[in-house]
């Protein structure tokens, strides 16, 4: 049995897996948990999911995590090497294709340099994968095109947070801080559908809202599963126009200041540009502010003197501001997470116990990957490439000289738009993302990504992108794997091998080292000196070094501290974890440190920071940054040809492109396809009956799935989840423009064209789940 | 390193439009092409005009509607230093310290004052000239004062009953004064309202402890020891107040256009590129600019002429480095790419785009054969506490349909509701809504972007719900296909069907069905179902198969 946590979203739900009783070749349930049978029974499969007690989850499990152990079994595994030849993905052995790789690569190299090659990583990687991949890119490749998926997820909240906070660690308090306060608001963010468990802690606000002394706040355009938990007085849903949250910020934010209800105290000692901000927001009084967004100035006024009286300066049990992908996959998306920033600064609730901000991380590991060195502008550490210290530390660390690390590279869309360019990469390794379902304007990155001339997907299952990959590298996945994961409050923890891995799988770490071993490391300053460990616990203890002293500072962790700390019910580790000497921290003594090698334990006191910016904000004057901002709008706004509002989302049975989930029989049964949500006003106006199949339609392309009338949606907006591929690929439509500072995508809003789909359907969607799998090109 | 030699742009006020023109071009100039000087005959820091009948209500602080300084760098802002005269020849402004300042732009943002009507009592001869007790509400002084004069008398008159004017009244009645409003015309926000709207507004108003005097117009201002004491009615009805607010209308300040020479009729006269006609090298703008389609001195309309212009000067400037320049635009192979010049067909990038910030930018605003697209700018909405009052575009005013138009409107005056919307070419081109805040709100998102408004448009006179069958909390008339476990997709069917097999404790139906295993919060409705099929148990276990509702 191993003790581990779910492989889907950032909520890492703790569960067990241990071998299903009665199943699998081996028998006698019981003798699996004796020490001695436990090596053997990892091999066995099925495995079977227990929830397990965990701050994050309490127990709890969605319907994704309960059944998560059906991907471990699916029949169209990827269990060996695959080389395209004659067209076809064709088995090969693993010193064929990495041979090849490497060839490859070198030549690609060597004729027209290292910016010739691009990685992207993923968000689902763990710390060490994450860590190793942004050392091969730069010491091996030393290429500076590496980005992962993360740019389409967190780089919004990133930015904004470290720009005004000095720091971005999603929820820089533990999730169950929330159960207390009398207010939690939620802009644009899905909880009840994407992290269900994460619900529980929502609670606090609703009872509270039902004492008429606060409330769960909800921003949503649509009224989600999540807008929903405000019913029954619980709290209050606002449901701006899609694209203009920011104004609701913007206005909440004017009702603050001109009714007196900042924390003016705070805002004196702790924060700069207040003036400039308050200044900024004078233009957004509630009634403009309505005009714009739709919410009648009334709720805002509402809300705003909830949120005040919840905050900690007015005497209230605390209040959070918490944003997710909905404000921050837009081109304002920066802008808009600044405005929240603000707003919960201008209350005094940041680095005060009880209250706060946070973005809410999506991904698993969607807090780790953007820590440790897989972004373009990034060294492990969360350090900037472009800071000449940060380099020459991180060169040491890695043994290289710091002038062979390669500079910023573009962020994810601009990098995808370059490949198979004339001065673009041309060859591109992919890892734990599945681009042709997730980026947005997918059929250009299907464009971009044939016209390389070298493309190799590191993947467990044959994704769509997988399919029209040259070499296809099967991968462990995560019960067959150690690392770590960080959660999104922050937390480090321990990812754990319950079943050994198919056929001829292998972790990227093993991969990444024999394709080092086979292109060298020019930069190395001697021979041997850059190393790829395949021990996922070497590699944490490499990547702890080469964050010390960085913001994200795992310097002070281990993978046996951290199981120690499991096994101790611990309170876990938050990071800032950094290295420091026994004794400068006041923490319980540590009675099994004899066990321990003396050095190691000597260093590996600090507690961790589970709740960051209460003694300061890590910026030159450790005091936070109000940063003025405004309202631009979508950039692919409203037009003729155009006149109704895209959003898209998740539903709660499927995760991210649907590579996992559309191979777990009960999740597809519940949700087999995709569907367009649309108001039955809207639906009558452009002759789209419930049920009937309609066609969104924009510059970029077109996209087809089933009508689904429902009230929850406003009239002027259609809502698609985008966990598939084919015609009901939803980021075919999508727009790629940017944010301007963090390269966010503006997944979540566009303009569309609602009409019906002329003759009956032909094409039935979605990614081949039980059905036999194949390995031919998806139809273009 | 600019070579070039910088276009001096001197503008004329620092008022609401004149303060956003000098930022919105400012944000557009990252090259420093403009050398901006402006002069701002108030003493004071730029504040919001729009927010002072929130003052007069007390809903705002007053520090709180200061607005953003430009940078001192950057803009000579000459505060307290009005304009005197322009010397168009010589392309100079005189102000009134004696300074003259060269221009090769003029944008004037003069503004308007308070219309002082002539009625007897009212003086003139200065500025300062009314009666104690008498305001016009212009400027954060009238605020102060009016402010000041709640305290001293129980009662006032509001005479003008436009938004304005209802904004003042309310505010007033909101400090606990007894308010009237007076007004000539023959309902309130008659430029906005059709009668049966006014009345409705006028009910509600009197609910909130405001009398309203329509078709009546103010007779006599009655003073005692220079002091306001009471309203004389044309009907020699006699109302006593000891405050009274002038809100009848204001007047654009043209006379230094006039005196220039420049075409000036009720404004400064300018065409839809927003210059006069007389010297292409004069523009104006905001309250005091009479361009062709006229002008309802609303902020919206002087904030989209602010930044038509500065787009329209950033635009030249970009033309003439350009000219310049001959390099290529796109900057490559530098991460800083994604922070500068987007690649074709990426839209416009940020850097463009915040030029337009406030200026909603949802609001396509393309130049017409009819001249500028304004649809956005002209959504009236009343501050008035939780009255709600909203107008836009083509209702009200007293208008028949015209063809091709539906007018579909929805009268509940004992509700206080009135609305009204107007339809053609299958979009909202006019609404009027009285007393419903969240229609109010859909009606200007649907107007504002012209989305399909629905086949039906008396769909547009409520918030359109779904039909649904009512709640059910029961578990006998739950449908069986409700999910009652959402985490876990878990239907009322499956756990009855579960406790019908005899599994019916919370712990057994979790760990067949896994309900409640996720957030926990259904755990209430099914041990609310498990008690519902324990009881219908004893007939056998077959009927607990309900038929759907």
């Amino acid at each position: 049995m191993a003790d581990t946590h779910c492989p889907y979203c950032a909520l890492q739900c703790g569960m067990s897996l241990a071998p299903v009783p009665g199943a699998g070749g081996v028998a006698a349930a019981a003798s699996s948990v004796s020490m001695p049978d436990a090596a053997a029974a990892r091999r066995r499969l099925p495995l079977a999911v227990t929830p397990r007690e965990f701050p994050t989850n309490r127990g709890g499990l969605c319907q994704k995590g309960w059944t998560s152990a059906a991907v471990l079994t699916t029949p169209d595994r990827l269990t060996t090497p695959l080389i395209r030849r004659g067209g076809e993905l064709t088995p090969a052995s693993w010193d064929e294709a990495l041979d090849l790789i490497a060839g490859k690569l070198g030549e690609l190299r060597d004729e027209h340099g290292p910016g010739s090659v691009a990685v992207f990583g993923g968000g689902g990687l763990t710390n060490e994968k994450a860590y190793a991949l942004g050392k091969f890119a730069r010491t091996v490749l030393r290429t500076p095109n590496i980005d992962y998926n993360g740019r389409f997820c967190m780089s919004s909240a990133a930015a904004a947070a470290n720009r005004s906070l000095g720091a971005d660690r999603g929820l820089p308090f533990p999730l169950p801080d929330l159960g207390g306060a009398d207010v939690v608001v939620l802009l644009g963010s899905n909880v009840a559908e994407t992290m269900p468990p994460a619900v529980q802690h929502l609670q606090g606000a609703r009872e509270a809202g039902q004492r008429d002394e606060g409330g769960l706040v909800v921003v949503d355009p649509r009224s989600s599963a999540t807008a929903k938990l405000t019913d029954d007085g619980a709290g209050v849903h606002l449901q701006p126009v899609p694209g203009t949250d920011m104004v609701v910020l913007l206005g909440l934010l004017h009702v603050v200041l001109a009714e007196g209800l900042a924390d003016r105290a705070y805002l004196a000692e702790r924060v700069t540009g207040f003036d400039d901000v308050a200044r900024s927001v004078a233009a957004w009084w509630p009634e403009r502010a309505e005009i714009v967004s739709g919410v009648p100035a009334g709720e805002l006024r509402r809300v705003a003197r909830k949120l005040a009286a919840a905050s900690p300066a007015r005497g209230g049990r605390g209040a959070y501001v918490l944003t997710g992908r909905g404000v921050e996959q837009s081109s304002q998306g920066t802008a808009t997470v600044t405005a929240a920033i603000n707003l919960a600064l201008a209350l005094g609730l940041v680095g005060r116990e009880g209250s706060g901000y946070g973005a809410i991380t999506g991904q698993g590991n969607g807090q780790g990957g953007r820590e440790h060195g897989q972004k373009s502008d990034q060294l492990p550490g969360y350090r900037k490439i472009d800071d000449p210290a940060a380099r020459e530390y991180v060169a040491g660390v890695w043994g290289v000289d710091p002038g062979s690390i390669p500079g910023p590279g573009k962020p994810a869309v601009q990098l995808l738009r370059s490949l198979g360019t004339a001065d673009g990469p041309r060859a591109l390794l992919v890892h734990g993302s599945n681009l042709l379902v997730s980026a947005p304007n997918s059929d250009s990155v299907a464009e971009r990504l044939r016209a390389l001339e070298l493309l190799v997907v590191c993947d467990f299952v044959p994704s769509e992108t997988a399919r029209i990959a040259d070499v296809v590298l099967p991968v462990t996945q995560w019960a067959e794997e150690e690392g770590t994961m960080t959660s999104l409050e922050g937390r480090v923890i321990r990812r754990r091998r319950a079943a050994d891995a198919p056929g001829e799988a292998r972790s990227e770490l093993w991969i990444l080292a024999e394709l080092a071993r086979r292109l060298g490391t020019a930069g190395e300053l001697e021979p041997g000196s850059v190393t790829f460990s395949t021990d996922p616990s070497e590699v944490f203890d490499e990547l702890a070094l080469a964050s010390k002293g960085g913001i994200a500072d795992y310097s002070g962790l281990t993978h046996a501290r951290l199981d120690k700390d499991e096994a101790e019910n611990g309170p876990g580790y938050f990071w800032p974890v950094p290295a420091t000497p026994a004794g400068e921290h006041v923490i319980p003594s540590d009675e099994t440190a004899t066990t321990n090698p003396d050095d190691m334990v000597a260093w590996q006191s600090h507690p961790g920071t589970p709740r960051m910016f209460v003694g300061g904000f890590p910026t030159p004057d450790g005091r936070a940054r109000m940063v003025v901002v405004d309202h631009a709008g979508p950039a692919d706004d409203l037009r003729p040809g155009a006149p109704v509002y895209l959003v898209t989302g998740r539903v709660l049975q499927h995760y991210q492109s649907g590579a996992q989930t559309h191979r777990v029989a009960e999740l597809e049964r519940l949700v087999p396809e995709p569907y367009v949500e649309l108001h039955p006003v809207l639906g009558v106006r452009v002759g789209v009956p419930d049920g009937a199949r309609a066609r969104l339609t924009t510059s970029r392309g077109v996209v087809e799935a089933r009508a689904r009338w429902t009230d929850a949606v406003r009239p002027d907006t259609v809502f698609m989840p985008f966990h598939w591929s084919g015609t009901g690929s939803v980021n075919r439509v999508t727009t790629d423009a940017t944010d301007p500072v963090s390269g966010m995508p503006e997944f979540k809003v566009c303009a569309v064209d609602v009409a019906p789909v002329p003759e009956p359907a032909l094409v039935t969607t979605g990614t081949p789940s039980e059905s036999a799998p194949t390995l031919e090109e998806t139809p273009a | 390193m600019n070579l070039r030699v910088p276009t001096r742009i001197v503008v004329i006020g620092f008022g609401m439009v004149g303060g956003r023109f000098v930022d919105d071009l400012m944000r557009r100039d990252t090259d420093h092409d403009f050398d901006v000087t402006v002069l701002g005959a108030e003493p004071y820091e730029p504040y919001n005009r729009v927010l002072l009948s929130d003052v007069v209500a007390g809903r705002t602080d007053v520090a709180a509607i200061n607005m953003p300084l430009p940078d001192l760098d950057r803009v000579d802002l000459r505060r307290g230093v009005g304009a005197v005269s322009i010397d168009r020849a010589a392309r100079v402004v005189v102000a009134d310290d004696g300074s003259r300042h060269p221009y090769d732009h003029l944008v004037l943002a003069t503004g308007s004052e308070a219309r002082i009507p002539p009625i007897p009592g009212l003086s003139r001869e200065t500025g300062t000239g009314l009666p104690a007790g008498v305001h016009a509400l212009r400027t954060l002084d009238d605020a102060r004062e009016i402010v000041a004069a709640t305290v001293n008398t129980p009662r006032a008159v509001v005479v003008g009953g436009g938004v304005l004017g209802v904004e003042a009244a309310v505010g007033l009645a909101a400090r606990g004064l007894d308010v009237t409003i007076v007004d000539g015309g023959p309902s309130l926000m008659a430029r906005q309202l059709d009668g049966p709207a006014g009345e409705v507004l006028a009910a509600s108003l009197a609910a909130h402890g405001v009398a309203v005097r329509t078709g009546v117009l103010p007779s006599e201002m009655l003073v005692a020891g220079g002091r306001i004491v009471g309203v004389r009615l044309g009907d020699d009805d006699v109302v006593a107040a000891g405050l009274v607010v002038l809100s009848t209308g204001v007047v654009p300040r043209a006379a230094i256009a006039r005196d220039a020479g420049l075409t000036t009729d009720r404004g400064i006269v300018v065409g839809h590129d927003l210059r006069s006609p007389d010297d292409e090298l004069v523009y104006a703008i905001g309250d005091c600019a009479e361009p062709p389609e006229g002008s309802r001195g609303l902020v919206a309309e002087g904030w989209d002429q602010a930044r038509r212009l500065a787009e329209r000067f950033a635009d030249q400037a970009a033309a003439r480095a350009a000219a310049v320049r001959r390099e290529p635009e796109e900057i490559t192979g530098g991460y800083k790419e994604h922070l500068r010049i987007p690649h074709a067909g990426e839209g416009p990038s940020m850097a463009v785009r915040l030029g337009t910030l406030m200026g909603s930018q949802a609001v396509t605003r393309t130049p017409s054969d009819q001249g500028i697209e304004t649809r956005g700018t002209d959504v009236v909405k009343v501050k008035a506490g939780d009255i709600s009052v909203v107008s836009m575009g083509a209702a009200g005013l007293g208008r028949g349909t015209r063809p091709g138009e539906r007018s579909v409107h929805l009268s509940d005056p004992a509700a206080g509701r009135w609305i009204e919307a107007v339809v053609s070419d299958g979009v909202l081109v006019g609404a009027t809504c009285v007393g419903d805040a969240r229609v109010a709100a859909d009606l200007t998102a649907a107007y504002t972007r012209r989305t399909p408004v629905p086949a039906d448009p008396a769909f547009l006179l409520l918030t359109p719900v779904m039909p649904t069958a009512a709640a059910v909390d029961s578990p006998e008339h739950m449908p069986d296909d409700a999910v009652v476990c959402r985490c876990n997709g878990v239907t009322k069917g499956e756990i009855a069907g579960c406790c019908a097999a005899g599994k019916d404790t919370l712990e057994q139906i979790a760990a067949e069905t896994r309900a409640t295993t996720g957030c926990g919060s259904c755990k209430e409705a099914v041990c609310g179902i498990a008690a519902w099929a324990r009881s219908s148990r004893p007939a056998g276990a077959e009927e607990t198969q309900q038929v759907p509702a």
